[in-house]
């Protein structure tokens, strides 16, 4: 059996991790490139969400080195996310591949669901066996996010440009060939010290932007033209509410943290928003709120073309940035989206935050 | 006396009887909108994120005019779910606070949430709690509901005999015909069931899929029904086909019922393929329309393995109707030849 998943980010890692403690072989795809996406679209219906035409190319390029088993985390998503699956299975079979494909609703059963699903994989494995693999994949998933946390901060103050993500690859290499929890703790440590040692321009007061939006769109750089490290080279000190670490705790144990600001959010949306129009619709309206009430100077929000959640919270934030006094600079993600249009707009708005800042 | 506008967009064609005869029973008047025109879309157009799908946009400028003509209340539902385990467009759910933001100075809007997985946010349930902020006395709104139903269950039966929306409506006297389209007059499509075809002489029969919203509003798709009509064709609906078979179309073609408005586009397409007296299916979209692009995917994929003759169209604010009548003529061309040919 050979297992691959499409990519989110950096969460090819921990999955691989996982996998591969459980004595399953794991197929990284390519990692996204233009002709994932042209490969993507070729085959997706034209005006599906963005998302979808990534993902169905990483399956397709993952097919190709030989992958056999399909994951698909469907996640909490109740929008277009839940009925990727009936479309992309077809579609590669009508393609001509053989293949098993696998998908979940992480949500349903939360942490109890896992390792019954994960026996889909390893039928063998022992219950001790699996909840190792849970706690080791679990373990990369943080020490990802403590390193790229670092990132964020340094990225907009270094000195020398790109220093930042020089660093943040080795380290999710360091992460990834990490075998044991104690050589994860020591790689967590070593990068998170060498991100604080890269030379600073102390005189530089980044902005602060906060990223919301469609959790993939923010989580997966391909499909945002890499939007953080742009917004770091303005000189922008990026907060992003969606990692996923915080994503899965939330989705598998609702933890105790998670929930209480998960409401707090929601009550903020309150006033403007009063469903939960599932999706992250009604977060991105409550974290702008949140973010307005702190001592932030803009929002980036991040959506797929024709997102549904994302759409109304767009509608709505129109209103929440006069009544919080925070710009919000909506961007929407998908095949047509042009790097030096992205980059004229990053700059026009670090701009105008800075310009807004001096006036205070 | 109360003044309650009702949008003449969205959710309408399925329920406004329903809701008229709720509120006039309270003793409420009903106002309603007219039919989408050029002012109306213009009003929907300037509040809303130019992305956002003309359905909702239009909803918009049914909701501006309503506050023009100066009603207390515009009722305005926030349905999540109708079967239990449907899941509706984001939209639909933010649809009151939607208005409220985007349409300036929107009256006090009358929202009920429709939850059927939850035993207390059935249909019946939410329009019981909208009676009760009408009515304090409860057996009185009670029986109004009561009545509403009733006449709610009267008109989706006329629809399965072959009526549309339109003609139903004044048929049960909440339209007055020459408030209804012309298009829903005869000779345009006498009661007709299903499936009949064949005969020598016979017309084409097409049916159109899609949401009521787009299939009925003649405004946004550029009358449609009118111009097959006018092409000498029979036309079929979603709600002339039985709701066993909009459930089995949904089966065959994409498994289990996902999307609240399923059934009127991958059911009635699923339906009328595997009905040998229709002779070709278009579907009517919405730009923009999210649930929209991924049922399409899943109807075209089956006409292509069933061979069947289908054709989509995709309708947005500014689409010129040179384009749209011109795909209908050759579409139904096509059609007529192949019937000529295999007869």
């Amino acid at each position: 059996m050979k297992v691959t998943a499409p990519h989110l980010g950096t969460a090819y890692v921990p999955l691989k991790a996982v996998f591969e403690e459980l004595g399953v072989e794991y197929i990284v795809p390519p990692f996204s490139s233009s002709r994932t996406l042209s490969l993507g679209t070729r085959y997706s219906p034209e005006f599906v969400c963005s998302p979808y035409k990534i993902i169905l190319g990483n399956f397709i390029e993952a097919l190709e080195q030989g992958a056999d088993t399909l994951l698909f985390i469907e996640g909490g998503g109740l929008c277009r996310l839940g009925y990727y699956a009936r479309l992309i299975e077809p579609t590669l079979r009508d393609l001509g591949y053989s293949f098993r494909m696998i998908t979940t609703r992480l949500f349903e059963r939360r942490v109890l669901g896992i390792p019954g699903f994960l026996r889909l994989f390893a039928p063998d494995a022992s219950l001790k066996q699996i909840l190792r693999a849970m706690r080791f994949g679990l373990a990369k998933v943080s020490a990802l996010d403590d390193v790229e946390r670092a990132v964020h901060q340094v990225r907009a103050r270094e000195s020398v440009q790109g220093a930042a993500d020089q660093v943040w690859r080795e380290a999710v290499g360091a992460i990834d060939a990490a075998d044991s929890i104690d050589a994860l703790k020591q790689a967590q440590t070593k990068y998170v010290a060498r991100l604080h040692e890269i030379p600073q321009n102390e005189a530089r007061r980044p902005v602060k932007v906060g990223i919301i939006g469609e959790f993939y769109v923010v989580l997966e750089p391909f499909s945002n033209l890499d939007v953080e490290k742009e917004l770091g080279k303005l000189g922008a000190e990026v907060h992003r509410t969606i990692m996923l670490s915080n994503w899965t705790w939330h989705s598998l144990f609702l933890s105790a943290l998670g929930l209480s600001h998960h409401k707090q959010v929601h009550q903020a949306a309150m006033p403007y928003l009063h469903r939960d129009v599932s999706g992250d619709g009604w977060e991105s309206v409550g974290e702008t709120v949140l973010h307005g009430r702190a001592d932030y100077d803009g929002m980036v929000h991040l959506a797929p073309f024709t997102c549904m959640p994302e759409l109304v919270a767009q509608n709505l934030l129109a209103e929440v940035s006069r009544d919080y006094q925070i710009p919000v600079l909506s961007l929407t993600c998908d095949e047509q989206m042009g790097r030096s249009g992205l980059v004229t707009r990053l700059e026009a708005f670090v701009d105008l935050l800075r310009r807004r800042r001096k006036s205070k | 006396m109360i003044r309650i506008g009702t949008p003449r967009a969205l959710f309408f064609y399925q329920y406004y009887p329903l809701w008229h005869t709720l509120f006039t029973g309270l003793g409420a008047e009903v106002v309603i909108s007219p039919p989408t025109n050029r002012e109306i879309m213009a009003g929907g157009l300037a509040g809303m994120v130019a992305e956002t799908c003309l359905p909702v946009k239009t909803y918009a400028g049914h909701v501006a005019w309503l506050r023009d003509a100066g009603v207390d209340w515009i009722f305005i539902p926030a349905i999540r779910s109708i079967c239990g385990t449907d899941f509706n467009c984001s939209k639909f759910l933010g649809l009151p606070d939607l208005m409220q933001a985007n349409v300036k100075g929107c009256p006090p809007i009358l929202d009920i949430d429709v939850d059927a997985s939850k035993p207390e946010r059935t249909l019946e349930r939410a329009l019981q709690a909208a009676g009760l902020r009408l009515s304090k006395d409860r057996r009185r709104v009670d029986a109004a509901l009561a009545a509403a139903l009733s006449t709610h269950h009267r008109y989706q039966a006329m629809m399965r005999d072959g009526l549309t929306p339109m003609q139903a409506m004044v048929q049960l006297g909440f339209l007055h015909a020459d408030e209804a389209p012309s298009t829903f007059h005869p000779p345009f499509t006498p009661p007709f069931q299903g499936g009949a075809g064949g005969g020598k002489a016979s017309p084409l029969t097409i049916a159109l899929v899609g949401h009521p919203y787009c299939i009925y509003d003649t405004y946004l798709n550029h009358d449609i029904l009118k111009r097959l009509a006018r092409l000498g064709v029979r036309v079929l609906t979603c709600e002339m086909a039985p709701a066993e078979g909009l459930m089995q179309g949904i089966q065959r073609l994409s498994g289990e019922w996902y999307w609240t408005y399923e059934g009127e586009v991958v059911g009635a397409a699923g339906h009328y393929f595997a009905d040998p007296g229709v002779d070709g299916v278009i579907a009517v979209a919405a730009f923009g329309c999210g649930p929209d692009s991924t049922m399409l995917a899943v109807i075209q994929r089956t006409a292509r393995l069933e061979s069947r003759a289908y054709m989509s169209l995709i309708i947005d604010e500014h689409s010129g109707e040179a384009g749209i009548v011109t795909r209908l003529e050759a579409f139904v061309d096509m059609l007529a030849r192949r019937k000529a040919k295999t007869r």
